[in-house]
């Protein structure tokens, strides 16, 4: 632990531990932004993130990942703090999408060809992709982030999530899939898109099928298809 | 390599986690399968969306001047 009690290097630490640090701010922001899914939780977030790793950095071992061990440490104020909290967006059509991402799998399963997604990708705008994302399971969501838009790799991810990596590579088969489907449910205009467009939601499942009781925030444990 | 098995690894392949010589051998099945040819470059652009078109949030100039005044190095300099 830094204390005031060892005086000058400490000093030098701290300024060390800035300047290594503080370059992964945007990263770890934006990661704690899309799993809070709002800018005051956000930057509570990074900032205990900042808090703690300066306070512990005597643990870090030098020549490792800093970037990693910022995320792992981020990993496990969010699970503290904010998991719990965690619910699924009111508005949210995880069902509808999981159900449907199901009956995908099934059909490859069955060695039919999926063809239409192909050129329904074409239609997928930004806010389609932001919106699948957020709406995301946190577990899959987490996967997601740290390996598509931060670039860490399967032994990271692993070492950040303390997870086996066969754990992280089924999170990820399974986040990817899931994430696809709902960009593609939200370009078909299912589901509410633009702000200022009439929601046109179909929800003719929700009300008969067994996916009604689904919650988006379960989670259940990828299992290859037979 | 078989089109199932391509199929299974596929994210391993876009991630940069396959062994050279698995590479090798999924390239080498994508020469003689269009379908398989099909569906990777499928989800190469499903990673172009991802990756390229999601927007990232920058850290706010506020959260940053908060982080480093509370260091305690800073406090004692200032």
């Amino acid at each position: 632990m830094l204390s005031a009690s060892r005086g000058e290097g400490t000093q030098e630490i701290g300024w060390d531990f800035e300047a290594l640090a503080m370059p992964y701010v945007d990263a770890l922001y934006n990661t704690a932004y899309r799993m809070t899914r709002n800018a005051e939780d956000a930057e509570d977030l990074v900032q205990e993130t900042y808090l703690k790793a300066y306070r512990y950095y005597d643990k870090f071992e030098e020549g490792t990942n800093l970037k990693a061990w910022l995320f792992k440490i981020m990993k496990n104020t969010f699970i503290n703090n904010y998991r719990r909290q965690q619910q699924a967006p009111p508005q949210s059509d995880f069902a509808e999408i999981e159900e449907s991402f199901e009956t995908s799998v099934s059909k490859e399963a069955t060695g039919q060809i999926k063809s239409p997604e192909e050129e329904l990708l074409e239609t997928v705008l930004d806010e389609h992709v932001q919106r699948a994302l957020d709406e995301l399971p946190a577990d899959y969501r987490m996967v997601v982030l740290l390996a598509d838009l931060e670039g860490f790799s399967y032994k990271e991810i692993a070492e950040i999530l303390e997870v086996p990596v066969g754990t992280v590579m089924s999170r990820l088969y399974r986040g990817r899939r899931l994430l696809e489907a709902a960009m593609l449910h939200y370009a078909q205009g299912r589901g509410y898109l633009k702000s200022g467009d009439q929601p046109h939601k179909m929800r003719s499942r929700a009300s008969s099928g067994e996916a009604s009781g689904k919650q988006a925030s379960e989670v259940k444990e990828f299992s290859e298809p037979a | 390599m078989d089109c199932k098995h391509l199929s299974e690894i596929v994210f391993l392949f876009f991630d940069n986690e396959l062994e050279e010589e698995a590479r090798r051998s999924v390239l080498e099945h994508l020469d003689g399968c269009p379908g398989c040819a099909r569906e990777m470059d499928h989800t190469r652009r499903f990673f172009i969306l991802v990756r390229q078109r999601c927007v990232r949030q920058s850290a706010p100039d506020h959260l940053r001047l908060r982080i480093l005044t509370s260091f305690p190095h800073r406090q004692r300099t200032a």
